[in-house]
């Protein structure tokens, strides 16, 4: 199986060495490609200077457009499965065996990383538990799965999965999203307990002064897709 | 109305769809989106020319003053310029990200080539 790690990077000049290092010491078996979304500080020095897989966007896309580019990679080299992780550290690529083996099996479409099953390691803040079990609550109401952990970025994709994010993937907060319309289209989704770590550099993409947008908007895009999700379509 | 006014809203509708058609010309404005602006300017110029339009369409609404009727339309072609364009930014934003991801891919694939070709030359 052709595995392919896709990073994204967002001004992670910190942690992005470390992140690399670490995954191409514990799986030295799997490729990998960090996603340069246009950062402005000395990430893309480091990516090249070190000799590193990377894609490099022209122009800041989000996570969303970084990590659909990083779909299409996979998706036009032959890939098999396509893990996203995130490049601050917080995710082990320990555990990446564990997120990889249902949809290794074919037991799963996409299988996310989640810290809520084991409740093990870095568990965020109160609040942010209170907003991921709201949408978790949301999801479960829009489309009848139960994922505990909705929005980790931690999460493997079979190839059909993928083939279908490298064109249909939301752009600004995806995690969420991207489980709603894998599940409304028949594919399997999942989630594999794994320990996550605080972030080790760099500013979160979701911060506190725009969690109440967050939560409004990604409430609403979930609604919408759900209203406008026909199953003739597929 | 008093005759000048009236000739003020015939120049001045003109005066808009000659704007339009100019700006096409020149480029400025594709056919897709000036077909809101032709329209509007055609309906202000016959409004304008010929006013007994407006006074039997305010008669048929029960409007006080004919110019409300005006108003309403001028607010009402506004908003729907406002959606049109919000959806011409959406798709442009689509489109704008494909584009940069397409970018992308051939950057790196260059990059790829062009190691390859160091390598095998030395």
């Amino acid at each position: 199986m052709k595995v392919l790690v896709l990073i994204p990077c967002y001004n992670e000049e910190a942690s992005i060495q470390r992140v690399v290092e670490r995954l191409r010491s514990t799986c030295p078996q799997v490729d990998y490609l960090v996603i340069n979304d246009c950062s402005t500080d000395n990430s893309e020095d480091i990516l090249r200077q070190n000799g590193y897989n990377y894609l490099n966007l022209p122009i800041n896309l989000g996570i969303g457009g970084g990590v659909q580019s990083g779909y299409r990679y996979a998706r036009d080299n032959g890939y098999d499965i396509a893990v996203q992780m995130d490049g601050d550290g917080q995710h082990d690529p320990a555990y990446l065996s564990a997120v990889l083996e249902p949809v290794e099996k074919g037991e799963l479409d996409m299988c996310i990383g989640s810290r809520f099953i084991t409740r093990e390691g870095f568990q965020t803040s109160f609040m942010r538990r209170v907003g991921i079990s709201f949408l978790s609550g949301l999801l479960k109401l829009l489309c009848g799965k139960r994922v505990l952990d909705v929005t980790s970025g931690f999460r493997a994709c079979g190839r059909e999965m993928f083939c279908y994010f490298a064109d249909h993937y939301a752009s600004d907060y995806p995690e969420p999203e991207a489980i709603l319309a894998a599940t409304l289209r028949g594919f399997r989704v999942g989630e594999a307990p794994v320990v996550m770590e605080e972030r080790q550099g760099g500013v979160s993409s979701i911060n506190p002064m725009r969690s109440v947008y967050y939560m409004i908007k990604v409430s609403l895009s979930l609604i919408i897709d759900r209203l406008s999700y026909s199953p003739k379509r597929r | 109305m008093p005759l000048s006014l009236q000739l003020c809203f015939v120049l001045g509708s003109l005066a808009m769809l000659l704007i339009v058609f100019a700006l096409l010309k020149k480029n400025l404005l594709t056919v897709k989106y000036s077909l809101l602006w032709l329209a509007f300017s055609a309906v202000m110029l016959v409004f304008a020319a010929c006013p007994y339009v407006v006074y039997v369409l305010r008669d048929l609404l029960n409007l006080v003053m004919p110019v409300n009727l005006v108003y309403l339309l001028l607010f009402c072609f506004v908003l729907l310029v406002l959606l049109s364009i919000s959806i011409a930014i959406s798709q442009l934003a689509e489109k704008n990200k494909r584009l940069a991801q397409a970018n992308a891919l051939l950057e790196e694939r260059v990059r790829r080539l062009e190691q390859k070709l160091e390598e095998k030359n030395g």
